[in-house]
């Protein structure tokens, strides 16, 4: 039974036939390992971002005094953040794509660029230390970070699917936070999982969400230019690299099945194109906030 | 030859002229005194009556029902509707939930441009009130997952509580906006004399009527309704409103197997396909019958035909500044909605709405479940006849 997060949670008032005859609370539930279930959930005024666990529990008893048991998902660390969820300490700066994309280069370079205005956020991770890593990370052990996750401390988590390592990335509220206090804008670079947990987190309206698309008018032109990057940046091994490009396939995917979580779309075709623009669209926010 | 993206060929789908020759239906609402039956005997009657035909000239029933079984205890639908002509036309009975309307039109459709009739019958039935609620909860429950949906408890309301929680928290609409859709609906239906609602309803007594399955009341919810509504296709018998496309699709039933629960896939498909075929662009249509089946799905399906952004939706009932028209029937909400009758009568509706304004274009969407089945039509009216 694996722990996960309410993405959507209703009360129903009048229960079906069969079940108690009190409010029922309902929750869409996802699943730390990306799935969704339905079911209900124990605790009080649950909302959307709690972390919950799964347990067995007796839900009802037929007229033949046969007891159903059912899976219920008990509130474990109610979502952390300020009680209004719309009211707006800041927004955060988000650049989502595939692996090999050039995420890490354009947050690199952008943050240098913004320099008076946006922070990078530390990513954690349970992944082993590597050459290529410069400061972006914060390594943790997997226990530390299930720990963590379920005190509620990560805005979003997320477990990349891989046949050989179990890696886990996710980022700390009190980091965002921290940078908030300081007056200037996190920047966070993210996949599908990471995004939406934070828009859950933060409510959707907190982040300024950008999509980084590899060249190439094909699907598969896009994903043999992700192939060609990730080889030659040198940092994975093949068997790593066959994951990535697996992933990328359902990363691309939920650029078009998820419209409403970006604002922009932009093509990594030309480095300093792509700093130009982002950088046009966080100084008009920041004016627009103002 | 052109495919288009899932399912028919787009140059072959309408490959007929499909006229709408007359229709007919029972004032929508609690009749206590009228059997499945005796609703599907008014609607037709009054059918074969507008059409100016005799019941002679049908040569093919289709018959739209969902819980005919389950709670009059009746199916065989298609026969027992043969039956009330003198010759006993060949008819059968399609299911799609909220959907089987639209559906059964869309098969009408088929039997039409395959050649195997001339005129069709198509009628949509429910009969919904003499039943406890209980029973009827369960009935329509059927239209979700019976495997991921059900055991949880969860009830209609419920699947629709639960995209409102997701949609508000994404779009941060308020509950006073939500109010707008019904309050709006139920303004149009007083001019209706065929719906089971019609008196004003503010938006205040919206927000404050009984909570259903939060953050969406009682008034958010259309209501359980009798009813029937039947529409006569032709290829033969000219009229001025023809059926300019018929877009059939669907997504997974269940709300845990999508990648996301405030839009629906199966409106975007069936809507977008049905433009195509008509080969017009949306900003043709002048009156749209939309599935307000709960005040939030009518957002939904606004964005999801691109009328509105995401999250926009409410923008067309609070700025009420669109040159088309929204459920000017009352919709769902203010006509009532007998399940299997709905996708019917929208298509009677919009033929009324195109005579009244002399306007060319009008959208009938219907969906059944939560956007599981989803079925489009586009009705065109040729002004100079």
């Amino acid at each position: 039974m694996e722990r996960g997060t309410i993405s959507a949670v209703t009360t129903v008032r009048h229960p079906p036939a069969g079940f108690p005859d009190e409010p029922r609370i309902i929750g869409l539930i996802t699943l730390d390992g990306g799935s969704s279930v339905i079911g209900r959930i124990a605790g009080i005024s649950p909302r959307i971002g709690d972390r919950v666990v799964p347990r067995m529990s007796m839900e009802r008893v037929n007229e033949q005094k046969l007891r159903a048991y059912d899976v219920v998902y008990e509130v474990a660390a109610p979502a952390a953040l300020q009680e209004d969820p719309f009211v707006f300490e800041g927004y955060i700066l988000a650049l989502t794509g595939p692996s090999g994309v050039g995420k890490s280069t354009v947050s690199k370079v952008l943050s240098s660029a913004l320099s008076g205005i946006v922070t990078r956020v530390p990513i954690l991770t349970t992944r082993e230390p590597k050459d290529g890593d410069d400061g972006e990370y914060l390594y943790v052990t997997r226990e530390e970070f299930i720990r963590l996750e379920d005190a509620g401390a990560l805005a979003a988590s997320t477990r990349i699917p891989s046949v050989s390592e179990d890696r886990r990335y996710g980022y700390r509220t009190e980091d965002i936070c921290k940078i908030w206090n300081e007056g200037r804008v996190p920047l966070v670079v993210t996949e599908m999982h990471l995004l939406q947990g934070l828009a859950r987190s933060f409510g959707r309206r907190s982040i300024l969400s950008c999509g980084l698309l590899p060249p190439g008018t094909s699907r598969r032109a896009m994903l043999s230019q992700l192939l060609h990057r990730l080889r030659t940046r040198g940092r994975d091994s093949e068997q790593s690299i066959a994951d990535r490009v697996r992933n990328a396939s359902s990363d691309l995917d939920f650029f078009s099945h998820r419209k409403e979580l970006f604002d922009h779309l932009l093509v990594n075709d030309d480095i300093d194109a792509v700093i130009a623009t982002l950088k046009g669209h966080v100084l008009r926010t920041q004016e627009d906030t103002r | 030859m052109r495919l288009s993206r899932i399912g028919y060929t787009t140059q072959e789908a309408m490959n007929a002229d499909v006229f709408l020759v007359g229709s007919g239906q029972t004032r929508f609402g609690e009749w206590w005194d009228k059997s499945l039956p005796a609703l599907i005997e008014e609607a037709v009657s009054a059918a074969i009556t507008d059409a100016g035909i005799t019941a002679l000239d049908i040569d093919a029933i289709v018959i739209g029902n969902m819980i005919g079984q389950q709670i009059s205890g009746q199916g065989q639908l298609g026969a027992m509707t043969s039956a009330l002509l003198p010759h006993r036309p060949p008819a059968l009975r399609v299911e799609a939930a909220c959907a089987s309307g639209s559906v059964a039109v869309h098969t009408a459709c088929a039997l039409l441009e395959s050649k195997r009739a001339e005129t069709v019958l198509v009628v949509g039935a429910e009969k919904m009130t003499d039943a406890e609620n209980t029973a009827i909860a369960s009935a329509l429950m059927g239209a979700g997952d019976s495997e991921r949906d059900a055991p949880a408890g969860l009830t209609f309301p419920g699947i629709f509580g639960l995209i409102a929680s997701r949609y508000m928290h994404d779009y941060g609409l308020t509950r006073e906006e939500l109010s707008l859709v019904s309050s709006r609906h139920h303004e149009h239906a007083k001019a209706n004399p065929y719906a089971q609602f019609r008196s004003s309803v503010s938006p205040e007594s919206v927000s404050s009527s009984a909570p259903v399955a939060d953050p969406l009341r009682l008034l958010d919810c259309s209501p359980i309704s009798d009813g029937a509504a039947a529409i006569i296709l032709s290829r033969t018998r000219k009229s001025p409103l023809r059926l300019a496309a018929s877009q059939l699709a669907t997504d997974a039933l269940s709300l845990a197997e999508r990648p996301t629960i405030t839009s629906f896939a199966a409106t975007r498909d069936a809507f977008c396909r049905a433009c195509e075929e008509a080969e017009i662009d949306r900003k043709e249509i002048a009156h749209l019958e939309l599935h307000d089946c709960f005040s939030i799905a009518a957002l939904i399906n606004l964005e999801d035909m691109q009328f509105a952004d995401p999250g926009q939706g409410i923008g067309i009932y609070r700025d009420g500044l669109q040159e088309m028209s929204v459920n000017l029937s009352g919709g769902l909400k203010g006509c009532g909605h007998p399940v299997g009758a709905t996708g019917v009568k929208q298509i009677r509706d919009l033929a009324k709405q195109l005579k009244a304004s002399k306007q060319r274009f009008g959208a009938a969407h219907n969906f059944g479940g939560a956007g599981a089945t989803c079925c489009v039509h586009i009705l065109e009216h040729a002004c100079e006849p």
